[in-house]
C-alpha cells in the first residue's frame, strides 16, 4: 500500500513546495512510490485521509493553529518542510516588535477589529504548536535532501539530519573559504545538508537551515570578530533566519 | 637526469592531454588559490603554486565514492565498479608524494581496498619540486620538502629549462613517447641541487622537536593544558581533517533512489573532530568532549600511526593551519609548545600485538545469508539463525563479529553468538537503530548481507586447562555465549566453569533455556541476578548489581581466567571486585564495544586511542588496555 | 423560480496562496460575488527596517518562492537607486537573463500545471501524466530548462544566491553559457509544440471581454522586464519614482491584501498587460505564437493572460539567446564589486511574471533600511479580479453550478495570482 501524502502551507512563500515541483521528471518516480492526495497549489483533488503530512510555513494566527492541529490528528507522520516551518525563518523577524506595534503600523487606517483574518500572535514554528516527526530544513529545502528523507521514510528508516556544520561540505567541494574573500559566514555553526550551496557561489552562509544542536557559538563569534565584523552586523546576521530575541 | 626546454615541456603536457588517452589532472588556479583539476591545455599548469586547497588524495580516495550498487528487489546482484580511468597527476609536491605513499601503505597493505587499488594502479604521478613555499607549511622541518621515490617523474623548474628525474619504467615510457628531452648538463644538475638545498631556508618557522621525537613528547603530555586551552576555541568543523593529505577516515551510507528500487552504498570522507564519529546506535558517544577530539588528532598523527606503521602521519603541508578559522590546528605550533613546556608525565599507549586472521578479497562486498530461524528472546532482542548461501561455514572464532547488511538501510556490527563450526551461525540482535529495526521485520527465508568475521576473538588455546569465570551483563552474554558453548563442547579441555550473569530486570534475561542447560553442566556454577524486579515480572533469585554475586562464588585467582563482557559502566566495578580477590591483570580478559564500521581498521570509527577495536579487539587482555585512557 | 445558488470555493486550488470565491444568487439575481483573500499577513515591510542594505534582497526574495528572482532584482534596483550605485553592462545583461529564466519557469508552471488541467478536463496534472503523457513531458522539459538557466545565473532558482548590490558574487563561465544556449534553442521547438496543444483546447477559454486599463513597464527599444517607465493602455508614461501616482491602494474588509486603482476602479498587470503595451517589441517567433491565437493589442479578455504567457515563454527563450550572444561577444569578466554607503531613497520597478512590482526603500547613512514599501503585482490585480467577477457573474445565471464554479475559478487562475506575496506591502512610515 503506497503511503498517502499531503502538502499544506501556512504563512510561507511556497518556495519549498515549488522545490518539490522542481523535482521535474523525478516526480513521476515519486508518484509511483507515494500517493499524493492533497497538494493545493497543484491539484484540485483533496482527501483528509493521509499518512504523511508535509507542512510548509509558520503559524501566525489562532485559525492557523486550529487548522494545524486538525492536520496533526489526521496524519501518522508530520514533516516540517523548510525554514519557516522548522525554525520560523524570516517570518520570525517581526517578533522583534509586539503584535500591537506591527498591526498598528500596517493596518492603522483600516477597520480590522474583531476580524479573525488579522488576529496574529508572534510567529511560531510548527513544533511550537504540534509534535513534529521529521524536519526538512533550508530556505528553500534542498531537493536531494527531500528525496533522501522521503525515500528513507518510505523504506522504514528514521531519517537523521547531519549533525555536522556546513564547513564539512564546503571543504569536500574544495571551495575557497569565503572569509578569505572578505565575507562573513555562519557555516561553522549551521547544519549541513545543503551541500554548502551559498559558499559554493562565493556568498557567506546565512544559517537558513538552522544552527546545530550544539553550535560552538562563542567560537563562531570570535572568528567573525577576528575577521573584522562589527557587533551590529554580527547580530543582524545571526538573527536573520534564526531570530531569537536577545539571545546571541 | 634529463632536461627539456620550457616550450618542449609545455608541448609534452599538451601531447599528454590530447594523445595519451589519459586524463591529465594538474595544478591550476582557482581564484587566488590552487587546485588539482583536469587540464585542458598545458598553459593552465601552475607549477609555481604554494599549496592546493585539497591534497591530491581526492583523486585516489574521492570525497564521495560509490562502493557498490544494488537493486532492492534483487539485493545480491551487487555491482561493484572499479574506477579504472587512467590519470596522470601533474605537479604533486614532495610532501604530497610522501602522503600518497602513506596512504598506499594503509590502503594497499593488509586488507587491500580494491577501489583505492584500482585508482592507484591507474594513476601516474609527475611530481614537481617546490618553488614557492606556503606560509604555514613546515615541510622543511620534517624533511618532506624533497623526495626521492614514489613518483613516475619528478620535474624541477630551474628557470630556463625543466629538469626531469625519472622515477619508474612507466615514467620512462611517458617521456620517450611524448617528450623531446636531452641529458641534463652538470650546471643544470647543480641548479637542481641548489634549489633543494636552499628550500629549508625559505620556511620561516622551524620545528623545535624532531619528528622522530614526537611520539615520546606526546606520550609525556596527554594531560597538557594546551588541549583544553585550544579546544575552547575549536569549532569542530572538521576542516583540519578534511584538507589533510594523510587523513583517510571515511563513513559508509546507503542511498536509495526515489523509485525505491535501486540504490548505492556510498563512501564519504569523515573526520574524528566530528561528534558523531564515535556515536553508536544506542546513543553512546565514545569521544564526547571537544578536548578529547581535538587532542586525538595530534596523537593519531604523531603517535598512534607512527607506532603502528613506522611513519609520522604529518607531512607539514600546512593546509590544516591555513584552513583553520580560529587557527588552532597547526601541528608545528602545538608541538613547539609541548617541546618548550613539556609536562614529562609518561603515558604509554602500546598497541597489542595480535596475530590477525587473514581476510581475503571483496572486503566491502557482503555475501548473502538466509534467515533459517528467528527466536524472540525479549521485548527488544531477537536471535537469528543464519546460513550462508554459499553453503560454507562462517569460519569464525568465539568473540568475533560480523557486519550485517540490509541494502538500502545500512550495515551494523553484531557479535556472533554461536560456537564455531556447523552450517549455521547465530546472531543476537537488539532493536536499537535503523538496521536492527528493519531486521526485525524480516522473515524466515529472507536474506541479509554478511561481511566478516572480523576482529580479535578469544584465544581458546590460551584458556585450555584453566578455570574460567564468565561475568556478563545484559547483551554482553551474546558474544560470551559463543565461547561458553565452545567450552562446553570441549568440556574436558577446561577446568571449573563459573558463569555470573546480570540484567536490568527479569524480562531482559537472554538465553533462558541455555542458562538452564549450562547450570546442569559438569563442574559448573551459574548465578544470575537482576538490578530490580518491576511489577508484573516474576523473580525469586538475587536482586542487585552483578558484583553482589561475588560473595556466592569461590575461585582460585591464580588459575582462573575472568572474562568480562557488558555495558561500559560495568567494567570498572567488576574489575575492582576481581582485584579485591587478588586476580592478577594477566588473568582478566575483556570485550569492548566501539563503533565498528569497516571491520578492517581503515574507516577509523572504532579507535580507542591508538587501537582499532575491530583489529586488536573487541577481545582484549586487560593488561594491554588497563592504562589506556579511552578504554574504560 | 430558479433555485438559489450558493458557491463557496474555500482556498482555491491551483493558485499560489489562499483565496476564496463566493457566489450567491437569490431569486434569480446575483446577490453576492466576492473574491476574498484570507492569507496570513507576514509584515515584510515592517521587519526589513533596521536591516543592512546587503541583506535586503535576501530577505525580500522570501516574499515569494516563484518570483524570488524578481523580488531580488526589484530590491537591488531600489537599493542601488537609493545609494546611487552604478552597475556594469555585464551585470545588467546577466540580470536580464536571470529574469528571463524566472519568467519562463513561472509561465510554464502556470500554463502547464495550473491552467492546462482545466483545458484538458482534469483536476490536476497528475492524471494528465497517464492521459496526456507527451504533453506533460514537454511542459516538464520547458520548466526544467528554465530552472537550469536560473540556476546558472543565480546559483539557485528559488531565493537566488549570486545577486548582490552592485553585481554578482559569482558568474557563469562562457562554456556554461554556450551549453545553455544550445538548450534554449531546442526549447523554442518544444514551446511551439506546447502552443499547438493549448491552441487545440483554446475553445475552453471563455470569450469574455471587459474594458480594462492595463499597466506595465515600457521601453523604447526592447520588451520591458528589467527596467523601464510605467505606462498605461489609457495613455501616459511615468518614471518608476512616481509609482504612487498610479498604484493607489485601499483596504477592503474581506481581504488581508489591499486593492489598487488608477484611472478606473481597477487595473490589470501581468503578461497580457505587457503584451498590450509592448507588442511591437516582441521577437518574431513570439509574435508568431500570438498570431496562432489571434492575440493582438489591446485584448481585454483576462482569460487570454495564459496565452500571453505562452507568447512570453517564446519571447524569453529567444531574447535569452540574444543576450548570451552579446555576453559571449563581449567576453565575460570577473568584476570587483565596490561601493560607497550613502543615504537616500530609491524605487526599483521590475516586471515579474505576474506583473509590475515596485520596491521603494529609504536607506540611512549607515546603510540600514529605515522605510520600505512593496507593491506586489497581485495586489494590483485583486481589484480587477473583483470587478471581472462582478461583470461575468450575471452571464452565468442559469448555468449548471459546476460550470459557474469552474468559470469563476478559471477566471482567477487566469490572473496567475501570487496571493501570499500580496499580503506584504505596507504604505506606512516607520518610527
Amino acid at each position: 500500500m503506497k503511503p498517502r501524502v499531503a502538502f499544506f502551507d501556512f504563512a510561507s512563500c511556497e518556495g519549498c513546495q515549488l522545490q518539490v515541483v522542481n523535482l521535474e521528471e523525478k516526480i513521476l518516480d515519486l508518484i509511483d512510490v507515494v500517493e499524493i492526495v492533497s497538494f493545493r497549489e497543484a491539484m484540485k483533488e483533496h482527501s483528509d485521509d493521509y499518512d504523511i503530512a508535509f507542512i510548509e510555513g509558520s503559524i501566525q494566527r489562532p485559525m492557523d493553529e486550529e487548522r494545524l492541529k486538525k492536520i496533526r490528528k489526521n496524519a501518522k507522520i508530520l514533516v516540517a518542510l523548510g525554514a519557516c516551518a522548522c525554525i520560523g525563518g524570516v517570518n520570525k523577524l517581526r517578533n522583534e516588535w509586539t503584535v500591537d506595534q506591527v498591526k498598528e503600523e500596517v493596518y492603522k487606517d483600516a477597520d480590522i477589529e474583531g476580524n479573525d483574518l488579522f488576529d496574529v500572535f508572534p510567529t511560531k514554528a510548527v513544533d511550537e504548536v504540534v509534535d513534529v516527526d521529521f524536519y526538512i530544513p533550508g530556505c528553500p529545502i534542498n531537493r536531494n535532501e527531500f528525496v533522501k528523507i522521503v525515500s528513507q521514510i518510505a523504506i522504514g528508516r528514521k531519517p537523521k539530519l547531519p549533525s555536522y556544520p556546513v564547513c564539512v561540505e564546503c571543504k569536500k567541494n574544495e571551495n575557497i573559504c569565503v572569509f578569505e574573500l572578505g565575507k562573513f559566514c555562519l557555516g561553522p555553526v549551521t547544519r549541513a545538508g545543503c551541500d554548502a550551496i551559498c559558499p559554493s557561489f562565493q556568498d557567506g552562509c546565512e544559517g537558513c537551515r538552522g544552527f546545530l544542536d550544539d553550535p560552538k557559538m562563542n567560537c563562531q563569534k570570535d572568528v567573525l570578530r577576528k575577521y573584522g565584523i562589527t557587533l551590529d552586523e554580527m547580530m543582524k546576521r545571526l538573527n536573520m533566519f534564526n531570530y531569537k530575541k536577545g539571545v546571541y | 637526469m634529463k632536461a627539456l626546454s620550457k616550450e618542449n615541456w609545455l608541448e609534452f603536457i599538451d601531447r599528454l592531454i590530447s594523445e595519451s588517452g589519459k586524463e591529465v589532472i594538474g595544478v591550476k588556479a582557482k581564484g587566488s588559490k590552487f587546485v588539482f583539476a583536469p587540464l585542458e591545455e598545458a598553459k593552465e599548469l601552475r607549477l609555481d603554486y604554494d599549496v592546493t586547497i585539497l591534497p591530491p588524495k581526492k583523486q585516489l580516495l574521492p570525497p564521495h565514492e560509490e562502493l557498490l550498487t544494488y537493486d532492492i528487489t534483487k539485493p545480491f546482484e551487487v555491482l561493484s565498479r572499479m574506477d579504472d580511468q587512467e590519470k596522470i597527476l601533474v605537479g604533486v609536491h614532495p610532501y604530497d608524494v610522501m602522503a600518497i605513499h602513506q596512504m598506499d601503505e594503509i590502503y594497499l597493505g593488509t586488507h587491500t581496498d580494491d577501489h583505492y587499488d584500482s585508482r592507484r594502479k591507474n594513476t601516474m604521478i609527475i611530481a614537481s619540486d617546490i618553488l614557492n613555499v606556503s606560509e604555514r607549511s613546515f615541510a622543511g622541518s620534517l624533511g618532506t620538502h624533497v623526495v626521492e621515490t614514489g613518483f613516475d617523474l619528478l620535474v624541477t623548474d630551474i628557470g630556463n629549462s625543466m629538469i626531469v628525474n625519472i622515477g619508474s619504467e612507466k615514467g620512462e615510457e611517458l617521456i620517450s613517447k611524448y617528450a623531446v628531452v636531452r641529458n641534463a648538463n652538470p650546471k643544470e644538475i647543480e641548479a637542481v641541487d641548489r634549489l633543494r638545498e636552499e628550500l629549508p631556508g625559505k620556511y620561516r618557522r622551524k620545528l623545535k622537536v624532531d619528528k622522530y621525537q614526537w611520539e615520546k613528547l606526546l606520550s609525556e603530555n596527554y594531560e597538557h593544558p594546551i588541549w583544553e586551552e585550544n579546544s575552547k576555541k575549536c569549532l569542530t568543523c572538521g576542516s583540519c581533517t578534511l584538507v589533510c593529505p594523510t587523513c583517510f577516515c571515511y563513513d559508509v551510507q546507503d542511498v536509495v533512489n526515489i523509485n525505491l528500487k535501486e540504490g548505492q552504498r556510498m563512501r564519504t570522507w569523515d573526520g574524528c573532530l566530528l561528534r558523531e564519529f564515535t556515536a553508536v546506535a544506542g546513543g553512546e558517544v565514545f569521544r564526547e568532549t571537544v578536548k578529547e577530539r581535538y587532542r586525538h588528532r595530534y596523537y593519531r598523527k604523531g603517535m598512534y600511526l607512527p607506532v603502528r606503521n613506522g611513519f609520522v602521519a604529518c607531512v607539514g603541508c600546512g593546509r590544516c593551519a591555513t584552513q583553520c578559522l580560529p587557527d588552532i590546528a597547526d601541528p608545528l605550533e602545538v608541538m613547539n609548545v609541548l617541546a618548550s613546556y613539556s609536562m614529562h608525565e609518561k603515558h604509554d599507549m602500546p598497541i597489542p600485538d595480535v596475530k590477525q586472521k587473514g581476510i581475503t578479497d571483496d572486503l566491502l562486498i557482503p555475501e548473502a545469508a538466509t534467515i533459517v530461524r528467528k527466536e524472540r528472546q525479549t521485548d527488544m532482542e531477537t536471535l537469528y539463525v543464519l546460513k550462508l548461501d554459499s553453503g560454507k561455514e562462517l569460519g569464525h572464532r568465539p568473540g568475533q563479529f560480523v557486519e550485517v547488511s540490509i541494502f538500502g538501510v545500512g550495515e551494523a556490527p553484531i557479535s556472533v553468538s554461536s560456537s564455531p563450526g556447523g552450517e549455521t551461525f547465530e546472531l543476537l540482535v537488539r532493536r536499537i537503530g535503523d538496521l536492527t529495526t528493519k531486521l526485525e521485520t524480516l522473515k524466515i527465508g529472507d536474506k541479509v548481507g554478511i561481511r566478516g568475521p572480523f576482529g580479535n576473538g578469544f584465544d581458546v588455546k590460551e584458556l585450555e586447562g584453566k578455570d574460567l569465570l564468565f561475568i556478563s551483563g545484559g547483551c554482553g552474554l551474546a558474544p560470551t555465549r559463543s565461547l561458553i558453548e565452545y567450552v562446553f563442547e570441549h568440556r574436558s579441555d577446561f577446568g571449573k566453569v563459573t558463569i555470573l550473569y546480570g540484567c536490568k530486570e527479569p524480562g531482559a534475561i537472554l538465553f533462558n533455556d541455555d542458562l538452564k542447560r549450562w547450570h546442569d553442566q559438569n563442574d559448573t556454577v551459574l548465578e544470575t541476578t537482576v538490578d530490580g524486579c518491576p511489577d508484573g515480572q516474576c523473580w525469586d533469585g538475587n536482586i542487585g548489581v552483578i558484583t553482589t554475586l561475588f560473595p556466592r562464588i569461590d575461585f582460585d585467582p591464580a588459575s582462573t581466567i575472568s572474562i568480562i563482557v557488558g555495558p561500559p559502566v560495568m567494567y570498572k566495578f567488576v574489575i575492582k571486585e576481581l582485584k579485591g580477590r587478588n586476580v592478577p591483570d594477566e588473568n582478566i580478559i575483556v570485550s569492548l564495544e566501539r563503533r565498528m564500521k569497516c571491520g578492517v581498521g581503515k574507516c577509523g570509527h572504532c579507535q580507542m586511542n591508538g587501537i582499532y577495536v575491530c583489529l586488536e579487539g573487541p577481545v582484549f587482555k586487560y593488561k594491554d588496555v588497563k592504562d589506556l585512557p579511552e578504554a574504560f | 423560480m430558479p433555485e438559489d445558488v450558493n458557491i463557496h470555493v474555500k482556498h482555491l486550488t491551483r493558485v499560489e496562496g489562499h483565496g476564496n470565491i463566493i457566489f450567491n444568487t437569490k431569486n434569480g439575481k446575483v446577490s453576492n460575488v466576492i473574491w476574498e483573500v484570507d492569507e496570513a499577513p507576514r509584515f515584510f515591510e515592517a521587519f526589513v527596517r533596521g536591516k543592512s542594505y546587503h541583506q535586503l534582497s535576501h530577505i525580500t526574495s522570501r516574499i515569494c518562492g516563484i518570483c524570488s528572482i524578481g523580488h531580488s532584482l526589484a530590491s537591488l534596483r531600489a537599493t542601488e537607486a537609493a545609494m546611487k550605485v552604478e552597475i556594469s553592462e555585464q551585470t545588467e545583461l546577466l540580470r536580464r537573463l536571470a529574469l528571463h529564466g524566472e519568467n519562463m519557469q513561472s509561465h510554464s508552471l502556470h500554463v502547464g500545471y495550473l491552467v492546462a488541467p482545466d483545458l484538458l478536463g482534469a483536476p490536476s496534472v497528475v492524471p494528465l501524466v497517464k492521459t496526456h503523457r507527451e504533453a506533460v513531458v514537454k511542459i516538464v522539459r520547458l520548466h526544467k530548462l528554465a530552472n537550469y538557466l536560473s540556476d546558472l545565473t543565480c546559483g539557485r532558482t528559488i531565493h537566488p544566491i549570486t545577486l548582490e548590490v552592485g553585481g554578482f558574487t559569482a558568474i557563469p563561465t562562457e562554456k556554461q553559457l554556450v551549453e545553455v544556449r544550445k538548450q534554449l534553442v531546442q526549447g523554442m521547438e518544444v514551446t511551439g509544440e506546447v502552443a499547438g496543444i493549448v491552441l487545440a483546447n483554446a475553445d475552453k477559454l471563455p470569450d469574455f471581454q471587459r474594458e480594462t486599463e492595463f499597466i506595465g513597464l515600457t521601453n523604447d527599444d526592447h520588451y520591458a522586464y528589467y527596467k523601464g517607465d510605467i505606462a498605461s493602455t489609457d495613455g501616459g508614461r511615468w518614471p518608476p519614482e512616481d509609482y504612487l501616482k498610479i498604484a493607489n491602494e485601499y483596504v477592503v474588509p474581506q481581504s488581508t491584501a489591499k486593492h489598487s486603482k488608477h484611472n478606473r476602479d481597477s487595473y490589470m498587470v501581468g503578461a497580457l498587460a505587457r503584451l498590450n503595451l509592448n507588442y511591437r517589441h516582441l521577437t518574431d517567433e513570439a509574435k508568431a505564437v500570438a498570431e496562432m491565437f489571434g492575440l493582438k493589442p489591446v485584448c481585454h479578455n483576462p482569460y487570454m493572460n495564459s496565452v500571453a504567457q505562452l507568447v512570453e515563454i517564446m519571447d524569453s527563450l529567444v531574447d535569452s539567446t540574444k543576450i548570451i550572444n552579446e555576453l559571449l561577444s563581449r567576453g565575460l569578466k570577473e568584476e570587483k564589486n565596490e561601493m560607497e554607503i550613502r543615504a537616500g531613497r530609491g524605487v526599483g520597478a521590475v516586471e515579474v511574471p505576474r506583473g509590475i512590482l515596485f520596491h521603494d526603500y529609504t536607506i540611512d547613512k549607515l546603510g540600514n533600511c529605515i522605510k520600505a514599501n512593496c507593491i506586489i503585482p497581485t495586489n494590483q490585480n485583486h481589484g480587477n479580479i473583483q470587478k471581472d467577477m462582478e461583470a461575468i457573474a450575471p452571464t452565468l445565471l442559469g448555468k449548471p453550478e459546476k460550470e459557474i464554479e469552474l468559470t469563476l475559478e478559471m477566471l482567477v487562475r487566469a490572473y496567475d495570482p501570487c496571493i501570499s506575496c500580496s499580503t506584504h506591502y505596507l504604505n506606512v512610515k516607520f518610527k
